[in-house]
């Protein structure tokens, strides 16, 4: 525990202690006028405080000097610390238990409105960084690519190496910040999908050109199955996730193994495959590389990453009415997405070429 | 290019934007004016004769869409647009509204000068009453309905060869599905998007090499479809 924690504990306790010293004060007044069966409802209250404001050692604080004030002020034998009446043990013990459960129930309150808070404000800082960021990287990356065209620059190998790592690494950034974007978008206004017919062939090439100049190198083989029908979905979602599949197997797999796309009619569906023979993954991975921040250990000190791109991918595959899926053999055996999307009733055979 | 130094009205609010793109322009051979705001942009472009306009969708002052509308009333100087990603609908709405094309935000030069060179060439081919049109191995008759590709002359129906040519009309430049689905089957087909999709399949497999990977006629997903014989990154 940091020391800022330690400290505004330890003033948790003495506010609580305090509060009871109040609550005291107030019912000792109080029985000047009126006849109070019940008194020690009222030190609920400092416990609920403690609480809801700073946590489960204070609560219990407040508690336990809640019975001793109690029994030491206003159950006889007063100014006594022991308590005769049974029926007064009743009381105390059901205080002693009413309390223990309002405390617990406001531990959890708290901790689930501490944890609401910093994910919104997380969320917000992510937004509006991202905004940010976006519109001086534009100017990066658009002032990079007219100095690579220079003369000056393109005589000069060493010099075009350098443009060309500015290029390339903002527009890295560039799709980290997206990512950001989205990922903000998604939590904050969910997605709405743009239904249209359109050809998975041309989504498969979209998405492929979108990642082309990060592929350049390698081998990338199409395996694209003849006639496939349209699929009714929102073409600009699609191809988003299919980029970020595309790019992570670009990403965890050697530069020298190839990489298949593939895309066939499967089961009234449309499957599009990506397979690399790259880093694989365990079996916990699979489970988890899914879920938003997951990171797996193997690669987290390594490979850069957020860890938002395959929850993204689901995210917005999932609104389309499709699925996301991994597999692998196993660490260093490869590893295939399946991206499978409904294909909807197709449009009458009808083609419009009636002329 | 043929004319001798195009001038190029650049409008976008950020000064940085508009730093780089003069530098890129000027290094191309075209004369640069800048403006920061719509209103500045739209009193440059009547106050001199600009060939070119490349315009940011986001002004503080102005929609873009606006800007468009109006810059049309007047004249049909090429307009390109700089948007930001995740607007297909604003580049759907832009270009109908007579924008000749887009580059999406981070771009680079080279994108944006590819975009510009086409949208002049067809500027000029109109103004010359040009009737041929060549795209990579693809090349198109207008005047005589007649396709050639690699030199040999290719067979083409009506409606394939009646996309083609609105594509090539606008060859380099994207045109949207609603344009290419009004020209080709009229206004009462706009709802059958299906219909272009498929014909533009039959199309690709008698002008591309390889139909499953085209090289000539690419899609622009949700937005359009481009007939342009050189990749992106050139």
């Amino acid at each position: 525990m940091s020391r800022s924690a330690v400290m505004r504990e330890a003033a948790g306790i003495a506010l609580s202690i305090l509060m009871v010293v109040g609550v005291s004060c107030l019912i000792y007044l109080a029985l000047l006028f009126f006849r109070m069966e019940h008194v020690m409802l009222l030190y609920l209250v400092p416990v609920l405080v403690a609480a809801l404001r700073w946590g489960t050692l204070p609560a219990v604080t407040a508690a336990i000097a809640g019975i001793a004030a109690a029994a030491f002020l206003f159950y006889p034998p007063i100014y006594d610390l022991r308590v005769s009446n049974p029926d007064q043990i009743v009381d105390l013990v059901l205080f002693v238990i009413v309390a223990v459960v309002t405390g617990q129930l406001g531990v959890i309150a708290r901790k689930a409105k501490m944890r609401a808070e910093s994910e919104n404000l997380r969320e917000a800082l992510i937004g509006s960084v991202s905004h940010e960021l976006s519109s001086p990287l534009a100017s990066i990356v658009g002032s990079a690519s007219v100095l690579a065209q220079s003369p000056a620059i393109r005589q000069d190998n060493q010099l075009s190496g350098l443009v060309a790592v500015i290029r390339k690494e903002s527009e890295r950034l560039n799709g980290d910040i997206q990512n950001l974007l989205d990922a903000t978008k998604i939590t904050h206004e969910g997605i709405r999908p743009k239904w249209q017919w359109v050809d998975p062939e041309d989504i498969v090439n979209g998405a492929f050109a979108r990642k082309r100049e990060r592929a350049v190198e390698r081998h990338v083989v199409f395996a694209v199955a003849d006639d496939l029908p349209l699929v009714y979905t929102d073409p600009t979602l699609v191809e988003s996730a299919l980029g970020q599949l595309i790019e992570n197997a670009l990403k965890y797999s050697p530069p020298h193994t190839p990489i298949t796309i593939s895309a066939e009619q499967d089961d009234g569906r449309i499957a599009i495959r990506i397979r690399d023979e790259g880093v694989g993954l365990t079996r916990d991975e699979t489970d988890r590389i899914f879920v938003r921040f997951y990171r797996s250990p193997r690669h987290a000190g390594n490979v850069t990453g957020s860890g938002l791109g395959l929850w993204i991918t689901r995210s917005l595959i999932a609104a389309c009415g499709g699925t996301v899926e991994a597999s692998s053999a196993g660490p260093q055996q490869g590893t295939t997405m399946t991206l499978k999307l409904p294909i909807k009733s197709q449009p009458g055979r009808d083609e419009g070429e009636d002329d | 290019m043929t004319e001798i130094r195009p001038a190029v009205l650049v409008i976008d609010d950020e000064p940085q934007i508009r730093r780089f793109l003069r530098t890129g322009f000027d290094l191309e051979g075209f004369t640069v004016v800048e403006a920061g705001t719509a209103d500045a942009g739209m009193r440059a472009a009547t106050l001199r004769q600009v060939d070119l306009i490349v315009l940011d969708l986001n002004l503080p002052d102005i929609d873009g869409a606006q800007v468009v509308e109006r810059v049309r009333a007047w004249s049909t100087v090429p307009i390109i647009i700089l948007s930001v990603r995740a607007s297909d609908e604003d580049k759907v709405r832009l270009l109908e509204c007579g924008a000749d094309d887009y580059v999406v935000k981070p771009f680079s030069m080279a994108e944006l000068l590819a975009r510009a060179r086409a949208a002049l060439r067809r500027q000029a081919r109109g103004a010359r009453g040009e009737p041929v049109v060549n795209i990579g191995p693809l090349s198109i008759d207008l005047a005589n309905r007649a396709v050639f590709l690699g030199g040999k002359r290719i067979v083409l129906s009506p409606k394939e060869y009646q996309l083609l040519q609105v594509l090539a009309q606008h060859a380099g430049n994207v045109v949207t599905h609603n344009i290419l689905l009004k020209e080709v089957w009229g206004t009462k087909h706009l709802h059958n998007a299906h219909y272009l999709r498929i014909l533009v399949r039959k199309l690709r497999r008698k002008i591309e090499e390889d139909p499953k990977r085209p090289s000539l006629l690419k899609s622009e997903l949700g937005v359009g479809y481009r007939l342009s014989g050189m990749t992106e990154s050139d």
